[in-house]
């Protein structure tokens, strides 16, 4: 990927590396520097796992935990809340940059587009894998214990990569479509859709309203928590694991895509 | 220092349009720039400008005609010009979030530089600008002076050979402005480097440019050294102080009902005339008529504040 451009001139070497090494560090270096946009989705993150275990733990007597704790089957819960707060932020990174029209400065260098709207991403993707292990750091000293071990632990933390990384290629289409964080900022309420129209606090089995049912199983998040799920509480079951991975594949492929067609179309030249 | 001149003008327009919806935003605009010189983009609010700016620096294509800058096409070869221009607009920013230093460093490795390389050029640059003590300081905290200085050195990081300025000095108070001239013209002189500027200010074109363009309405309507454009208005100019200045607009007022061009500016009355030498007996007796007192007298050449006027009156008129 390093070709020299004789044409510009004797030094410049185009390296799509470079420029994603430089602006994934420069990424990292701001959302370290804005503490308070990491700092309330991690809180609200917590607080699922120590209000809900607190509250709610006793209903894990029912058969339809089939013996496992609670603290186990909310865990997911906590991790994908966190997930996509985090990813939400690479689009208010990108959303950061076309108002500071820092943006505009860096279309005017060499550098490849790609990189300056791929660096936040993965600058929001390293925010949520930080924040998944310290969720999980928590929970295990809560008495969180897996059947699974430190491979199903490793297992919950790429699948919440995974599911952020569907988000963040939502929250970045919209950031760059409108360009104003009012917009990008409502938009991340899709967020509680997502998160509540599903098996969130008690299994599908015990949901009485056949509408909150119907609403679970069209719900991707559905299949994302069940994989979870599946490793934190019983075992290597496949059928749920690649459930949740074809759900993040799909939903990944739909945002990505569409991110990237956005970008595309607002970096053309007018 | 530069690269290599491959063309043998620095920029060259030929016929360029823009339109965006209705608006026709520049309307035929043909010029070229030498390799070296400070040229001038002097308009009001709303002339094109920043529009002709913009498609230089390959943010913007234009509707109809062409443009190569550093012997590059705009609309074929934007990576070939970006290389070659250092690029400070009305329509960028910087990171608050980040310091002077990283913005440099971030910008140098984004044009090719190694890190080590890029570090050095940043200190140069700070130095060169005199931020070193803001170095290490997040953006923000920057003064408006700070912040154009350090755009600058931006622009220049990868030692470009034409540079584009969109009203570098708009919104800075004189002692900002007069060093941001002196920054301009010292990196003009020194490393030979092509500036491109524009601006509202006629003084500021008069000060520091080689070669001006009056823009209006999208199109030029003149083209000349600071010098020629002044002879340009074929007339002469006659400063009246008035011995009581509070009655400026009056006289002036008198003075037109005889039929002479004058016009109240402040305390003082400018007489336009074809020749000032034959004029000023006619206008100095009819003041006497009047007994109106008179405590100074000048005959001046024009200044660009009114040739500025007169060219762009004209296109009014003209339709
Ligand atoms: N993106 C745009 N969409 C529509 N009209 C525009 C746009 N940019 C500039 N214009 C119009 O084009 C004209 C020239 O604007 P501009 O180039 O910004 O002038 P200047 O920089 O000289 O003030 C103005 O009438 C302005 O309203
Ligand atoms: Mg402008």
């Amino acid at each position: 990927m390093t070709v020299v451009m004789n044409a510009i001139g004797p030094t410049y070497r185009r390296s799509f590396w470079r420029d994603l090494f430089v602006l994934t560090g420069r990424s990292i270096k701001v959302t370290w520097r804005l503490p308070f946009a990491v700092i309330p989705n991690l809180a609200i993150s917590l607080f699922f796992l120590l209000v809900y275990q607190g509250g709610l733990s006793g209903i894990s007597a029912l058969p339809a935990f089939g013996g496992a704790h609670y603290l186990n089957f909310i865990v997911p819960v906590a991790v994908v809340s966190g997930a996509v707060g985090g990813a939400g932020g690479s689009g208010q990174a990108l959303i950061r940059d076309l108002e500071s029209r820092y943006f505009t400065k860096l279309r005017l260098t060499p550098a490849s587009p790609t990189a300056f709207v791929l660096a936040p991403m993965i600058a929001g993707m390293l925010q949520l894998i930080v924040q998944t292990i310290l969720i999980l750091v928590v929970a295990a000293a809560m008495g969180l214990s897996v059947p699974t071990g430190f491979v199903g632990l490793l297992v919950v933390v790429l699948l919440a990569a995974g599911w952020g990384l569907a988000f963040a290629g939502y929250a970045v289409a919209i950031a760059l479509r409108s360009g104003n964080s009012q917009t990008a900022q409502a938009a991340t309420f899709v967020f509680f859709p997502l998160l509540f129209l599903s098996d969130t606090f008690v299994p599908l089995s015990l949901i009485g309203a056949a509408w909150l049912k119907v609403a679970a199983r069209i719900n991707p998040t559905t299949y994302v928590f069940g994989a979870m799920r599946e490793v934190l509480m019983y075992g290597w079951k496949s059928r749920p694991i690649l459930e949740g991975i074809l759900a993040i594949v799909i939903l990944s492929a739909i945002t990505l895509g569409w991110a990237v067609f956005t970008a595309r179309r607002t970096l053309r030249r007018k | 220092m530069t690269t290599e001149p491959t063309s043998n003008q620095a920029i060259r327009v030929a016929n360029l349009r823009k339109r965006y919806g209705d608006v026709e935003a520049l309307r035929g605009i043909d010029l070229s720039v030498e390799w070296g010189e400070l040229y001038g983009f002097l308009g009001p609010n709303g002339a094109g400008k920043s529009t002709a700016i913009q498609i230089l620096t390959t943010l913007i294509l234009p509707t109809e005609g062409s443009a190569q800058v550093g012997g590059a096409d705009v609309v074929r070869h934007p990576e070939m010009v970006r290389f070659r221009i250092g690029v400070a607009l009305q329509d960028t920013g910087v990171d608050p979030l980040l310091t002077g230093r990283e913005l440099l460093t971030i910008q140098g490795r984004l044009f090719g530089l190694r890190k080590q390389e890029s570090r050095n050029r940043a200190t140069e640059l700070l130095n060169q600008f005199n931020l070193q003590e803001a170095a290490d300081r997040r953006v923000k905290t920057y003064s408006g002076g700070m912040r154009r200085r350090l755009d600058l050195a931006l622009a220049l990081v990868h030692r470009p050979s034409i540079l584009f300025l969109d009203e570098p000095t708009t919104g800075l108070d004189p002692v900002n402005r007069i060093a941001l001239w002196d920054l301009l013209r010292q990196v003009n002189e020194e490393t030979g480097t092509t500036i491109f500027m524009t601006t509202q200010y006629l003084e500021e074109a008069d000060a520091l440019c080689q070669r001006i363009a009056i823009m209006d309405r999208g199109k030029i309507v003149a083209e000349d050294t600071p010098t020629g454009l002044k002879r340009r208005l074929q007339r002469d100019v006659i400063e009246l102080d008035p011995e009581h200045p509070e009655e400026a607009a009056h006289i002036a007022e008198t003075l037109r009902t005889a039929g002479f061009d004058a016009v109240a500016d402040k305390d003082l009355i400018r007489v336009f005339s074809a020749n000032g030498a034959h004029s000023i007996g006619g206008v100095l007796q009819h003041l006497e008529s009047k007994s109106v007192g008179i405590a100074g007298l000048r005959v001046t050449q024009p200044s660009l504040d009114d040739v500025f006027l007169q060219l762009t009156t004209a296109s009014v008129n003209e339709g």
